[in-house]
């Protein structure tokens, strides 16, 4: 899951446990999965630097990245 | 310079040997006298900037612009060739205060001296802001500069697309924001010249290549910040529609905080500089760091109160059930008592404590008729405070 994604459904989680009507045994479920939906999206925000690419298009109209050299 | 015809090489002379023009057999033609004139005109002077007013502008059918550049004592005719027309962003105005930059020369066929102008640069950047406001309103027109139309941006980037000189200040700038507040994030850069005369149909290009690649989340368009010529590219309508046309959102990042192009006013997003639009793309993660912390925070705090919930409606619920069942065994006791009295009314013993007795079988069951004894019979006789054995000895019948 991307990490907007993920954060996304976080927000989800904490509006739906906020509401006044949910269910108990939801509650806890929801929580389970928010503590594990939090726990990668701190690891992503961890990941190491990501490269510098340079987009170049081939001559057949397909495309690559290379390393862009700084 | 010195006058005299024969540096010039006239030829035109009936005398070879006297100088033209010095008496009426020598006489020179017009044309000669004006394209001498010319010559030496644009001989004497080097090309050169002169400032004055504009008056009686006029752009010919045949491409070629004609005015008259004034002061308060002096004009000129001036005139722009259709080829150098192009470099300049607008026609100037009537009145409009120019600089222009040409040679002076000679109109033989009116006989006029002529200011040959090859650039034009209005007071306070005059043309350019004609130039851009034309585009303006001609985009305003359509509607492409409505405020619906522009894309959102996506919160959290994975892939920033930037389309820049690939040796520019702006990139280095661009990157050196993501990579602090979002090291994770990648950068793949688009390269176009971002000045000259490549720069247009380059970032046109450059724009068309991300669309068609379509795996960035996000375009930024940047440019450090240069003079009016320099942001030029970026004040093209052909690049204003490329920006518009681009399937991702764009962030256009050009020049300083002052310079505002039309390719600002057509972005989704308009940054004051390359530094400006890698903000706007990108989170910084220490802010996401924190609102991490706070959706926990808030999940907890959700979770503690609906199990206090769970837990009060528990106790409401136990309570109720321990007074239903106190009631009800109240309600058992008073019956039960009741039920005694009324047993207690009925019971034989009664009977019995007034002297009566009552004869049980075997069984036990009570022998209430003569014809339940047989002689010689053992039965019980209850009586008010025991029982005794008897037998039969005798039965009568009235």
């Amino acid at each position: 899951m991307s990490f907007e994604k993920r954060l996304r459904r976080l927000e989800e989680i904490v509006r739906e446990l906020e509401s006044d009507e949910i269910e108990l045994e939801r509650a806890l479920a929801l929580f389970e999965e928010g503590i594990s939906a939090l726990r990668a999206a701190t690891e992503d925000l961890g990941k190491v630097e990501a490269r510098l690419q340079r987009l170049v298009e081939r001559t057949d109209g397909s495309f690559e990245v290379t390393d862009f050299r700084e | 310079m010195t006058p005299g015809g024969q540096q010039f090489g006239f030829s035109l002379s009936a005398r070879e040997d006297a100088a033209p023009g010095v008496d009426p057999t020598s006489a020179i033609a017009v044309s000669t006298l004006t394209s001498t004139a010319r010559d030496i005109l644009e001989g004497a002077f080097p090309p050169i900037w002169v400032r004055g007013e504009v008056t009686g502008f006029k752009a010919h059918r045949n491409g070629h612009w004609y005015f008259t550049l004034r002061d308060r004592m002096a004009q000129v005719r001036a005139v722009v060739w259709s080829k150098d027309t192009r470099g300049i962003p607008a026609q100037p105005d009537e009145g409009m205060q120019i600089a222009a930059f040409g040679n002076l020369s000679v109109y033989p066929a009116k006989g006029e001296m002529q200011f040959v102008v090859r650039r034009m640069e209005a007071e306070g950047d005059g043309l350019w802001r004609k130039a851009v406001e034309r585009t303006r309103l001609k985009l305003e027109a359509e509607g492409l500069l409505d405020v619906a139309r522009k894309r959102p941006l996506p919160r959290y980037p994975r892939r920033v697309a930037v389309v820049t000189s690939p040796d520019g200040a702006a990139l280095r700038d661009i990157v050196a924001v993501i990579r602090r507040r979002a090291p994770m994030v990648e950068v793949v850069v688009v390269p176009a010249a971002v000045q000259g005369d490549a720069a247009i149909l380059e970032l046109c290009a450059a724009l068309a290549r991300v669309g068609r690649w379509r795996e960035a989340d996000v375009v930024i368009v940047a440019r450090g910040g240069g003079s009016r010529e320099d942001l030029w590219a970026f004040n093209d309508e052909r690049l204003a529609r490329a920006v518009i046309a681009c399937p991702l959102p764009v962030v256009s990042g050009v020049g300083h905080e002052v310079d505002v192009t039309i390719c600002d006013m057509v972005a989704d997003v308009r940054a004051a500089t390359p530094s400006a639009a890698a903000e706007a793309v990108v989170r910084d993660h220490a802010e996401l760091a924190t609102e991490l912390t706070t959706a926990e925070r808030r999940m907890a705090r959700a979770l503690t109160k609906r199990v206090d919930r769970a837990k009060s409606e528990l106790q409401w619920i136990a309570s109720a059930l321990r007074n239903r069942v106190v009631r009800t065994t109240e309600r058992r006791r008073a019956r039960l008592s009741e039920l005694g009295a009324q047993l207690n009314a009925l019971s034989p013993l009664a009977t019995l404590s007034r002297g009566y007795a009552v004869a049980r079988g075997a069984d036990g069951r009570a022998l209430m008729s003569v014809e339940s004894f047989k002689l010689d019979q053992p039965f019980d006789l209850v009586l008010r405070d025991g029982t005794i054995g008897a037998r039969v000895t005798r039965t009568d019948r009235p």
